[in-house]
């Protein structure tokens, strides 16, 4: 061993995953179950891999974790802390206020504190209005008596000019010490409700990520690591631990993202498309240059509408659970499944419902459970309906293929075997080893990123400098996250011109990634 | 079956705006601006109380109607959000100048942002919503305008700005009404609300689309309504035609007003079409044979989500359906010089137009 061990943990809703690697290696992995106070399912899996590897924990040099503890919360509506919602935009904006298209329950769960103070900028930097600070010291009280305890401040134009939302930061802080103070500039991207939306949910986060992040600052360190401990965020990236108490919304995609990157690392794949086959869907994604490609819409999580880049994932409702019912000429396979209920009820684990885990016992592709209890299913039968699974998994593949030639796919997920070892569009088929711990990989392997997202004034024969400006700035936000100087590369850049704008206003995006710096050495 | 003739719709109410919604998205031909948004403002204000629908045809006919929308950067509009009571403002200045009265609000251009834009400002001023535009679909110029080629003005017209600012333009001409607009509505930061074209019901009547309010919720509902939202089955189900289903080979972007270009091959068969563009998309041709252009309405998909997409939506690498539906309005022949595609400079031989 070197001493850099990775220690990669994904806290999946059922299951909480864990891996070792070193460097290209998977030295260690284990699969247990999710416990509702999170840590425990992590204490139980970091013992299980000292079990099986003999592991040192001091080897240790850095921990990922990736949950879905946070999004859940939101979707539950639970443990959120009641929040204040203060936009800065007057006399713009008021006609849809903040929280305005929020479910009713959300809202009433985190107090509905709605308030508007004038200000915020246009697109050129200049004011819409000046800073009142009387009226914001006015709406910070009323916020406090009616119940806040957390801000969230959005500013029109924002990422142009954060000057409005610093200086809020500045007085809620001497009116409310140590209330959480959450500023839409350094959370969302351009498009004010979308970004204002996410600034409120990671808001009302806070004092959940307060318990969370310290729970596993502790988990880890009680396991006798003493390295430093990074969450896994939305495209791909690592947060520390101290961001992530910080920014707990930035965890919300990646689940799929980690699965994806996983599956990329495993197979040495870094342009291919991936196909995770859970119990009850199949989800596809594709990867360019090793991160997932982002869908080009918005996406409403919990019914409430952000402007979150999410991976691009295509779903089909059919996983290892899938019942399975008709005949050979026109089998049917899901979109009900058993679920997490497969070890009861599937026939192969002894119980009474055909599902797509028995069709693959049948045909010879799987062994577990009692091959017996399936022996009696018509081969034509069996047959004609692992080819519909690997039509209809093919047809995702070649649509969201991105090049007219065929890709190369890796199959990942408990699932797995269901893909057929020659699919439409696929250059090839892989089945890495380890790929059911794809998530928990994906997070050990992760790299950290720095994105800018604004517009920026292009005069005629200045576009390269702009463009540099822009770069740089994404490569020194890596750097600040963490990232080891020199490694840093741009590895996206989009510059789209603004539509009926002077001034040749353009808006651009570019995110540039680097390799974590562990401070020790580093091998190469 | 053509929804022009869609039943006349008497209210909109919170039951309409989602198929408003989508039928302003499909009329935006690609562009338009953010539907979204507006979707948001109308289904506000028709909570609070539905807005009531007129044609043109059932208003006194010495009614005053004032056509109110937005103008502006679709990306500035994502900030400062649209505010009713701007439009309701610039209304009002334009009626100031045609002797202060304001019985009806009209809709500019039934496709896009400003489709709903009109609605949401008729519940602000508390007035009836004329069933028609002046469009029928979006287009990138407030001057490919039924009003504009009858002769008629766009002033006085008026452009109103976030903090109040009222810009009141009394006479124009076609040619720098346009210039005008966007210059004002860059001095207010990019973007404005709109007033123009006020005219009497009687010449709206005469010159104005009637039935697209009405046409533009049962396009939305037949959008909504059809399980499988793609291919020919799609393009049945909303009276149009289905052109071409392949994979986004390259995209070429549009230069200030020179058109750029989308283009699109089918793997199995060889074939390529090429979709012209400015913000909206103008023209889609298959193999050489240009099967619809301007002013019919091109309509993309991205037919693994069912999603209607915007020009700026669309990647290189993805699936993209098309398919076209024919415009609300039947534009005479002399028209062509301002919405056909010779008007965008795009040089298709019109006579291939399958139709």
């Amino acid at each position: 061993m070197t001493g850099l061990l990775r220690l990669g943990i994904d806290v999946g809703g059922t299951n909480t995953d864990a891996v070792l690697i070193d460097g290209q290696r998977v030295v260690a992995a284990t699969k247990t179950s999710t416990t509702s106070d999170v840590t425990s399912g992590i204490v139980a899996a970091i013992a299980d891999l000292e079990t099986s590897s003999g592991f040192d924990p001091a080897q240790v040099s850095a921990v990922m974790i990736g949950t879905t503890h946070f999004i859940n919360a939101l979707v539950e509506g639970t443990r959120l802390t009641p929040t204040a919602a203060i936009r800065f935009g007057l006399p713009a904006t008021s006609a849809l206020p903040p929280l305005v298209d929020w479910p009713d329950r959300l809202r009433a769960v985190i107090g509905g504190h709605s308030y508007l103070c004038h200000g915020g900028h246009e697109y050129d930097g200049s004011q819409i209005a000046d800073f009142d600070e009387r009226e914001l010291r006015e709406v910070v009280d009323k916020a406090l008596q009616a119940g806040a305890r957390s801000f969230a401040v959005s500013s029109v134009f924002s990422p142009v000019n954060a000057e409005f939302e610093l200086r809020a930061a500045q007085v809620i802080a001497e009116v409310a010490p140590g209330a959480p103070i959450s500023l839409s500039h350094d959370i969302g991207r351009m498009g004010l409700l979308g970004r204002e939306n996410a600034t409120v949910i990671n808001a009302a986060l806070r004092d959940l990520a307060d318990q969370v992040t310290t729970g596993l600052s502790q988990t880890v360190t009680s396991a006798g690591i003493a390295a430093p401990v990074f969450l896994s965020q939305n495209d791909g990236t690592l947060m520390d631990v101290d961001y992530a108490r910080r920014y707990p919304v930035a965890t919300f995609a990646s689940g799929p993202t980690n699965s994806m990157r996983g599956a990329a690392f495993l197979s040495q794949q870094l342009d291919c498309a991936v196909v995770d086959v859970g119990g009850t869907t199949t989800d596809v994604g594709i990867l360019q240059s090793g991160f997932p490609r982002e869908a080009s819409s918005d996406v409403a999580v919990a019914g409430v509408q952000t402007n979150f880049r999410m991976p691009d994932v295509l779903s089909v409702g059919i996983g290892g659970g899938s019942l399975v019912d008709g005949d050979a000429a026109a089998p049917l396979v899901g979109p009900q499944s058993v679920g997490y209920r497969l070890t009861e009820q599937a026939l192969v684990f002894g119980g009474d419902r055909l599902t797509a885990t028995d069709l693959a016992v049948a045909a010879g592709l799987a062994d577990i459970g009692d091959r017996d209890r399936v022996a009696h299913l018509d081969a034509a039968f069996v047959r004609a309906a692992l080819d519909g699974i690997g039509e209809r998994m093919g047809e995702i593949v070649d649509r969201m293929r991105i090049s007219a030639d065929p890709v190369p796919v890796v199959a990942v997920g408990g699932g797995s075997i269901l893909v057929p070892d020659e699919l439409v569009g696929a250059s090839s088929v892989m089945r890495p080893e380890h790929h059911a711990v794809a998530n928990a990989i994906g997070a050990a392997i992760a790299e950290v990123g720095g994105e800018v997202d604004r517009v920026f004034s292009v005069s005629p024969g200045q576009r390269e400098a702009v463009l540099d400006e822009a770069r740089q700035e994404a490569v020194d936000r890596a750097t600040a996250a963490g990232a080891r100087p020199g490694s840093v590369r741009v590895v996206d850049i989009e510059e789209v011109p603004l539509a009926y704008l002077p001034g040749n206003a353009t808006r651009i995006r570019v995110k540039a990634v680097g390799e974590l710096s562990l401070g020790g050495d580093h091998h190469a | 079956m053509s929804h022009v003739d869609a039943v006349p719709l008497g209210l909109i109410a919170e039951e309409h705006v989602d198929a408003l919604a989508a039928g302003a998205t499909l009329l935006g031909s690609g562009g338009g601006g953010n539907v979204a948004l507006a979707e948001q403002l109308v289904r506000h204000a028709v909570r609070r109380r539905p807005v009531v629908v007129r044609r043109a045809d059932e208003l006194a006919p010495d009614a005053h109607v004032v056509h109110v929308g937005v103008v502006g950067a679709p990306d500035v509009l994502a900030e400062r959000l649209v505010d009713p009571h701007d439009m309701a403002v610039a209304a009002h200045a334009v009626a100031a100048q045609t002797g202060g009265r304001l019985d009806a609000v009209g809709i500019i251009e039934i496709g896009g942002l400003n489709g709903l834009a009109g609605v949401v400002a008729a519940a602000e001023l508390g007035l009836p919503v004329v069933d028609g535009d002046l469009m029928g679909r979006a287009f990138p110029s407030i001057n490919k305008t039924t009003m504009a080629l009858a002769g008629g003005s766009a002033a006085p017209l008026s452009v109103v700005g976030p903090v109040g600012d009222t810009v009141v333009v009394t006479r124009s001409s076609a040619a720098a009404a346009e210039r005008l607009l966007l210059t004002t509505a860059g001095a207010f930061g990019g973007a404005g609300a709109l007033a123009l074209y006020p005219t009497s019901a009687a010449k709206l009547t005469e010159v104005g689309i009637a039935g697209t309010l009405s046409a533009c919720v049962a396009l939305g509902s037949a959008f909504a309504g059809c399980p499988a939202r793609q291919g020919a089955e799609l393009a049945a189900s909303l009276g149009g035609t289905f052109l071409f289903e392949g994979r986004v080979d390259e995209i070429r972007p549009r230069d200030g007003v020179l058109t750029g270009s989308i283009t699109v091959t089918d793997r199995a068969t060889g074939s390529a079409a090429r979709v012209d563009l400015l913000e909206e998309f103008l023209a889609v041709t298959v193999d050489g044979i240009t099967r619809a252009c301007t002013p019919d309405v091109v309509v993309g998909i991205d037919p693994t989500s069912g999603v209607v997409l915007s020009s700026g939506q669309v990647r290189p690498g993805q699936m993209l359906s098309l398919l076209s539906l024919p415009a609300l309005h039947h534009w005479p022949a002399s028209a062509m010089g301002v919405v056909g595609p010779r008007a965008f400079g795009l040089d298709l031989e019109l006579e291939g137009v399958l139709r």
